[in-house]
């Protein structure tokens, strides 16, 4: 029987954490892994996963449906969801940024544009420091947004600096960094103390392990 | 009783269909929800069954006011909790609120209307709380109706306790105790350490949510400037973990100051007596909750069953809140979600045995109308349930 329900991040984090995931004992068919299926069972039937949009884990977790979840911090910060988060795990790491074209960029006589996928980050970031924003909220190619006027400064997740440097944008302030985080539903972390403080465990070994081979 | 609970549809063209979305009475309000059929009958026993244990233990009911002024509650629970409300002005300009939290409207009674009743006071509610904005994302309904109970004029760990068998006694009754969880806490074990390290009120913030979210990495490295290493090792891994007498055990190792360590002794006579009662295991003691550390004043606990993604109840000591309704005086006192209850309940396979079986309706005859009530009435008499097919008789 299914002991722990764990929601993967689909995409940027997908492959580390299913690495990681082996690393600390997990262990998977290359038939599950390679098939299309977005809920797979662990060899030994205690583990399942379930892959899900980066912003969708924080949902799964709170609700209960699944155990835990890993995810990157910045969709934590984002989503402002109510959880445990009893371990940094040291992989993905990014910063969250404010990019522009050039440091006059972010100075504009009026309000300032923001585009973001982030907007409550942006928001919480330009409001500490009394900046009116005007933010403007986009799902993807943010970069566009600041190359071609729609705003005068994106707020983005860097991760080499590479995409913003192709497009001409430079980091004009790092508003904080980033790595993937395990999160824990509340109830679960009572109901199954058992069974996620051993997950935890076997996590920490994993990574640090990790770090000494690295 | 998995019976389709709670929507009516009715079979329409979809022009009709069409038309009548924009029509407001067929639109509800988001988080407002209607119960029917075998999930209201569900609801009701839980309710029955929850009233008759407050009963047992002699608390009266107490029906409160559903609109009150909104700085009774601002009072109350606090401005950041009270700022869920629904708010509107009375006539005379004068800010009301639909009641968020039935606690506060209590503690007002217990400081006013009843000032001269001999003490300790028990009362008990099940009433609906409102909130403009839910208290989480994963928590829709912006109605819930809270059955809780106050202890109000009497400390020490036997009132404590009386609390806590309350709750013990509730979960047993709705065959939840094999499957449930009750975490003990004391508000005074952070609050010493937060106390002994100095910390500002803002860096006392942090650790507190360092604390609660569990995150044991950050916490350790918060508290280098303030503790020594191992100090910090050592608290961030106890509020890690959740369990029994052994906690106890090690915190007293870890935490010294005499704050934490009288709050530590209450924690330990209540945990003898839950071993006493061989109820350990139905109880944890958690040092890292400390969601709620403005409120209450010593114990706090929370109630978890399976089933349910977030907590069923949560309750604790509030010496300090009667206080702001001008008569200090301890109290004690929890509160139960009714609409988590029914949602765990309803997922069970097997109907709970709390539930009485509904009786079967028989149906009464008769040529004429008179004939057709007098027979209802002589079975109604005889303690039958009927149900009539007024189609049947000439009208």
């Amino acid at each position: 029987m299914t002991e722990l329900t764990i929601a993967i991040a689909k995409g940027r984090l997908q492959a580390e954490t299913l690495e990681l995931l082996k690393s600390a004992g997990l262990v998977f068919s290359g038939e599950a892994l390679s098939s299309r299926r977005l809920a797979i069972e662990d060899e030994s039937g205690r583990f399942r996963l379930i892959f899900v949009k980066p912003a969708d884990v924080p949902v799964y977790v709170e609700r209960g449906i699944a155990d835990c979840g890993i995810v990157g911090r910045d969709v934590l910060l984002e989503s402002d969801a109510d959880l445990l988060q009893p371990l940094s795990l040291d992989l993905g790491a990014c910063r969250i940024v404010v990019a522009a074209k050039n440091e006059a960029a972010v100075r504009p006589s009026g309000m300032l544009k923001v585009a973001t996928k982030y907007p409550r980050i942006a928001a919480r970031h330009f409001g500490a420091r009394g900046v009116a924003v005007d933010l403007i909220e986009l799902s993807g190619s943010v970069e566009l947004a600041a190359v071609l006027g729609l705003a005068d400064c994106i707020v983005d997740l860097v991760e080499t600096g590479k995409t913003l440097e192709e497009n001409d944008l430079g980091v004009v302030d790092v508003i904080t960094e980033s790595s993937a985080r395990l999160v824990v539903n509340r109830a679960s972390y009572q109901l199954k103390a058992e069974t996620v403080s051993e997950f935890i465990k076997s996590l920490e070994k994993a990574i640090r392990r990790r770090g000494s081979v690295d | 009783m998995n019976e389709a609970a709670g929507f009516l549809f009715i079979v329409k063209k979809p022009e009709e269909i069409y038309f009548s979305m924009s029509k407001p009475l067929s639109r509800m309000p988001t988080g407002m929800r209607y119960y029917s059929g075998a999930e209201a009958r569900l609801r009701r026993a839980i309710e029955t069954t929850l009233m008759s244990v407050f009963d047992g233990w002699s608390y009266e009911e107490i029906t409160t006011p559903t609109v009150d002024y909104y700085s009774l509650f601002e009072r109350g629970m606090g401005r950041s909790q009270a700022h869920h409300a629904f708010r509107f002005s009375d006539t005379d300009g004068r800010l009301l609120a639909i009641r968020p939290d039935v606690t506060s409207l209590v503690a007002r009674a217990a400081a006013t209307l009843f000032a001269e009743r001999e003490r300790p006071l028990r009362l008990c509610y099940a009433a609906p709380v409102f909130r403009q904005q839910p208290q989480s994302h994963a928590e829709w309904r912006r109605e819930s109706t809270q059955i809780g109970g106050e202890l109000i004029g009497a400390h020490g760990s036997a009132a404590d306790m009386e609390v806590l068998a309350i709750v013990c006694e509730t979960v047993e009754r709705l065959d939840l105790d094999r499957d449930s969880l009750i975490t003990l806490n004391d508000v005074d074990v952070f609050n010493g350490i937060a106390e002994q390290l100095q910390l500002p009120a803002e860096a006392r913030n942090e650790m507190r949510e360092l604390v609660d979210t569990r995150n044991a990495a950050d916490l350790e490295r918060f508290l280098v400037p303030w503790s020594s290493a191992e100090e910090s090792r050592a608290f961030a891994q106890l509020v890690q973990l959740s369990g029994k007498r052994k906690i106890l055990n090690d915190a007293r190792r870890v935490i010294t100051n005499p704050r934490s360590q009288t709050a530590l002794d209450r924690l330990e006579r209540l945990w003898s007596v839950i071993e006493s009662l061989q109820l350990t295991d139905s109880f944890e003691i958690d040092l890292g909750d400390v969601a709620w550390l403005d409120y209450y004043t010593g114990l706090t606990f929370k109630i978890y069953v399976k089933g349910a993604g977030a907590r069923i109840g949560s309750g604790g000591r509030y010496d300090g809140l009667t206080a702001s309704f001008g008569r200090a005086e301890p109290a004690v006192g929890f509160v139960l979600d009714l609409d988590g209850l029914t949602d765990v309940l309803m997922g069970r396979s097997h109907e709970p045995g709390f539930m009485r079986a509904s009786m079967q309706a028989t149906q009464p005859h008769g040529e004429r109308l008179s004939e057709l009530f007098a027979a209802a009435r002589t079975k109604r008499a005889q303690g039958e349930r009927v149900v009539l097919n007024t189609n049947e008789v000439m009208q």
